[in-house]
């Protein structure tokens, strides 16, 4: 099982390294949308209207290293669907290596490479704070070893979650036209049913109470409360809001499980 | 010999209307080279399928080793090896990752995977590429990297399904030289499907001339080509003129049968009978369109069994796969 496991990943790993558009595109992209987006949407307001963000670049910030997490996950499952259709995956499936370990690889593979892009962005934005002319995220709790290790989780289980499922549809659809239909579908819905850009305030109120309970909103309080310090803006501790997220992961998971058995079932 | 394979009865339907295997029983011996022949669409993709555990048989039984592949499909899987008809090595790969990942997924530790490989790499004269990406490769070298992928494990069965599709003739003498010797050293199973009738004959031991599905001979390739019995004249009138009275009447002709318009008679030796064929029609006062000698060959075994044209019969599902079988018999020499 390890070792089939271990061959897999060294298969996403030289094909990741070997397409270096894909890794500057995945990096750069969160980068401007940092710089274009958050610098121009730097709107007036404190810690009272960003949830306890001291302004909107640090609100907006935290937010968007859920939201890389989730963008990265998108494309997991394209790759499947080339594999596929390149025999890839049948032969894959020729071999006696566990069918578990075939879905194992790509999910365990994208979920930590997601990692890059999304503390990328977090770092920079804490950078950016200190760079004249730039508004950055700044970092008004104190946030400890326990925080750092709950902010990590939060992002990675999320990663999971999503490329989770996604890999899921990339194994089950056969074509990438149905499959970008679907990336397309859920997306920006559940971007948009979350916390990760608008401040609370903005919008309706049915609106915020999915967006109470939207994965992606789960992790970016888990990153906001730790980072801003600011727990008499949320009603729970990171921690309920990580167990939340850890229970969305535990549905999208089997759900992801049993489409992908599905799937990969001899026909 | 034991068998390797045995098929009883196996059946495939797809979507509930499409028999793509109807009713196939067959046995392979250990040790025997086995080819399925017979045009595209004829079932044999999906008979590797079903012996390989990917497909599941709608009914009949596979046994593969002693062991069914419908039950125990991870045991079949660890003794076969399969090389598919589209090369499935990833071009991103080198030659030489893509088989460390196939020794991998087949559970063979990292030193004894490496000297494997590189024994292969040697074997298959894919060394002084083996560290170059694949999609660089050609279509010959793809073919033996994947043939090499297909027994990096050493299998006792290995699976070829159409191996040398898309190759022209030299790479294909030269990926026959591989099996041969690959046969040799080993002793491997061989149980491949092809559908160019000269690999059939070069390659196979023994053979099954498939056709919608069902087997329609099976022998070694020269029983089969004994079966159409001689020579056969082809005979076509010029204004579609009845010619069985006449053919019939000349002597030396043991059979006369209408296929496609075409008559063909069956005799000993076509040479002789030309000249009273193109007699016999002259004084009839019947105007031959053309006259043509066929020496016994697996093309004729197949029209004979289902009274098509090998080659009328590709061309029939169209496509890119017909276009390639065409021009490989233009090739052929």
């Amino acid at each position: 099982m390890l070792r089939e496991l271990g061959a897999l990943l060294r298969r996403e790993w030289l094909r990741y390294i070997r397409t270096p558009v894909w890794i500057i595109s995945s990096l750069l992209v969160p980068i401007l949308y940092l710089i274009l987006f958050g610098q121009g949407f730097n709107y007036p307001g404190g810690p009272a209207q960003y949830l306890g963000a001291p302004n909107y670049i640090s609100y907006f910030a935290a937010g968007m290293v859920g939201f890389v997490a989730l963008t990265m996950s998108l494309f997991s499952g394209a790759n499947v669907i080339f594999d596929k259709g390149l025999g890839i995956v049948k032969r894959q499936a020729a071999t006696p290596a566990p069918r578990s370990v075939i879905f194992l690889s790509p999910l365990i593979f994208r979920s930590l490479i997601a990692l890059l892009p999304a503390f990328l962005v977090l770092g920079l934005a804490i950078l950016l704070a200190h760079i004249p002319g730039f508004v950055g995220l700044t970092i008004s709790g104190s946030v400890g070893v326990l925080g750092a290790f709950e902010i990590v989780i939060a992002v990675l289980v999320l990663a999971l979650m999503f490329n989770a499922l996604f890999l899921a549809f990339g194994f089950a659809l056969e074509s990438p036209q149905s499959y970008f239909g679907i990336v397309n579908l859920l997306n920006l819905p559940i971007l948009f049913t979350s916390n990760a850009l608008y401040p609370p305030g903005v919008g309706p109120d049915w609106l915020h109470q999915i967006a109470e309970y939207n994965p992606v909103s789960l992790c970016v309080n888990v990153l906001r409360e730790n980072l801003f310090g600011s727990s008499s803006y949320y009603p729970y501790i990171p921690e309920v809001y990580l167990m939340g997220l850890l229970a969305w992961a535990a549905a999208f998971i089997s759900l992801a499980v049993v489409l992908g058995r599905r799937a990969l079932r001899t026909p | 010999m034991p068998d390797a394979i045995v098929c009883e009865n196996l059946v495939k339907v797809y979507g509930g209307v499409i028999r793509a295997v109807d009713g196939v029983s067959l046995d392979v011996p250990e040790g025997e080279a086995f080819g399925l022949l017979g045009p595209n669409g004829a079932g044999k993709t999906t008979m590797v399928s079903i012996l390989t555990t990917l497909v599941r048989p709608t009914s009949g039984r596979a046994i593969v080793d002693g062991l069914d592949v419908a039950k125990h499909p991870e045991e079949v899987r660890r003794r076969i090896g399969l090389a598919f008809q589209v090369s499935t090595a990833d071009g991103e790969l080198t030659g030489r990752e893509n088989l460390e990942v196939a020794a991998g997924l087949q559970g063979i530790p990292a030193p004894e995977a490496h000297r494997r490989i590189r024994e292969l790499l040697e074997q298959m004269q894919l060394a002084p590429a083996a560290d170059r990406l694949v999609k660089g490769y050609s279509g010959g070298m793809r073919r033996r990297l994947e043939l090499a992928v297909g027994v990096v494990h050493s299998p006792k069965i290995l699976f070829l399904d159409e191996p040398t599709l898309g190759l022209d003739p030299q790479g294909r003498a030269g990926f026959w030289d591989y099996i041969r010797h690959l046969r040799k050293d080993t002793g491997v199973t061989l149980f491949l499907t092809t559908h160019y009738l000269e690999e059939a004959d070069q390659l196979c031991e023994r053979l099954a001339i498939v056709d919608h599905g069902k087997i329609v001979a099976t022998g070694r390739p020269d029983e089969l080509k004994q079966r159409t019995g001689g020579d056969t004249v082809v005979v076509k009138p010029s204004h579609g003129e009845d010619l069985a009275p006449i053919l019939s009447a000349v002597p030396g002709a043991l059979a006369v049968q209408v296929i496609a318009g075409a008559y063909r008679v069956k005799c000993d030796r076509g040479e002789a009978m030309v000249p009273l064929i193109v007699t016999a029609c002259d004084r009839a006062g019947v105007e031959i369109a053309s006259v043509e000698i066929r020496k016994p060959s697996l093309d004729e075994v197949f029209l004979e069994l289902t009274g098509r044209e090998y080659r009328e019969e590709d061309t029939e599902h169209g496509g890119w796969a017909s276009e390639r079988l065409g021009q490989m018999r233009g090739g052929r020499p």
